[in-house]
């Protein structure tokens, strides 16, 4: 007898023997429980008269087709987006540089970059007249600007945008995959 | 309240932008906002791309406008990317659009814009936005809409590719810069250009735009 059955109650204690005994596992239900699990499932069949079989095909059919249709359009605009979104997952590598040997402070602003001045600051060339920065950009077309010491200048080697949404035009990038 | 997307790009923006300009800069109001993302989401159920529209109020902030100028310019962008989809259709990229959206503000007609697109044919799009922004940098140059619509259209027609429009702007902002009028710097590129890409006709010549009236 175990240590932790002396606290329990002598007729509980006494009919622990009996209880710890596995029962005997009779062989008809063992053939029974086998015999449920090896026959098939009945099948609940369901019949139509023909007017309600026809109604049920087109309804069907107009189901299908509408189905099909908005997979297509979902996946052309899927696959637009899903292009799109992988020309914006790759992404290459654009240098921009200015010439401004009197600037003290450069940075480049624009579609990029949402146009704060700080995120991209340009750093002055060994050459001491240059201002460079070089960012990784996704496919596409950006308005930018530089801003030197303050104000906005337009990039010389770029082309112009029609900038006259607020007085001052920008340069225009586009960034093309190979 | 559940925010758009964009209206919490919108709000970093202008968090950003008055936090780190030189001059002191007005927040855009909040009854600005409301307008502004009204717009921006009549644009996205248009299916038009939106981030033009995020970039043109950040860059309105940079350029200390007024609420008014900003919501101005992203509504008349929101129109003319609209025309652009309905002149290119619906497999245009945002990059495209873009572009054309910025031709028709220069001054480009929906149906000259229509034309380039057919002109361009089989071409790479990346052609033809590289054609429409040559004729904006045209534009801006001084060369009036109809020359540079002209000119760019007859690119098209002959197959130009993106290095060959680079090589015009490139080539009539050097004439402009040595004091030749842009008008006939664009006249003798174009000239020059459709002679390279179709060698064998000798009678190659851009169509002359319609007199000014």
């Amino acid at each position: 007898m175990r240590d932790d059955e002396d606290r329990l109650p002598t007729p509980l204690a006494n009919a622990l023997p009996m209880l710890r005994e596995l029962p005997e596992l009779r062989a008809e239900w063992r053939a029974d429980v086998l015999r449920e699990a090896a026959s098939p499932v009945p099948v609940r069949r369901v019949s139509l008269s023909v007017p309600w079989a026809i109604a049920a095909g087109l309804v069907c059919a107009m189901a299908g087709g509408g189905a099909a249709l908005l997979a297509t359009r979902d996946r052309v605009s899927a696959t637009a987006m899903a292009s799109t979104q992988a020309a914006a997952s790759v992404t290459l590598p654009v240098r921009f540089a200015v010439v401004a040997p009197k600037a003290g402070q450069v940075s480049i602003v624009g579609d990029f970059n949402h146009w704060n001045p700080t995120t991209l600051p340009m750093r002055r060339s060994a050459d001491g007249r240059t201002w460079e920065v070089e960012v990784r950009l996704p496919v596409g077309r950006y308005s930018y600007a530089f801003l030197i010491d303050g104000s906005l200048a337009l990039d010389p080697t770029a082309p112009r945008g029609s900038g006259d949404d607020f007085g001052e035009p920008n340069s225009v990038l586009m960034v093309r995959g190979s | 309240m559940r925010l758009a997307p964009w209206t919490v790009v919108l709000s970093a923006i202008l968090n950003g932008a008055v936090g780190a300009q030189a001059a002191p800069r007005e927040r855009i109001s909040p009854a600005t906002q409301v307008t502004l993302d009204r717009l921006i989401d009549s644009a996205r159920v248009a299916g038009l791309p939106t981030t033009p529209l995020v970039d043109k109020v950040a860059e309105g902030t940079l350029k200390g406008a007024d609420d008014e100028r900003i919501v101005r310019a992203v509504r008349t962008l929101v129109r003319e990317l609209g025309s652009a989809r309905a002149a290119l259709g619906p497999s245009a990229d945002a990059a495209v659009l873009g572009a054309a959206a910025s031709a028709l503000h220069a001054g480009v007609s929906e149906s000259d814009l229509q034309h380039m697109a057919r002109a361009g044919g089989d071409a790479p799009r990346a052609a033809l936005a590289s054609a429409l922004v040559t004729l904006v940098d045209l534009v801006a140059k001084q060369v009036t809409v109809a020359s540079a619509t002209h000119a760019i259209d007859d690119l098209l027609n002959h197959r130009a590719n993106e290095g060959q429009f680079a090589a015009l702007r490139a080539d009539v902002g050097r004439d402009i810069a040595a004091g030749r009028s842009p008008e006939q710097s664009l006249v003798s590129r174009t000239t020059a250009q459709l002679r390279a890409l179709d060698p064998a006709s000798l009678d190659v010549m851009p169509r002359r735009p319609p007199a000014d009236p």
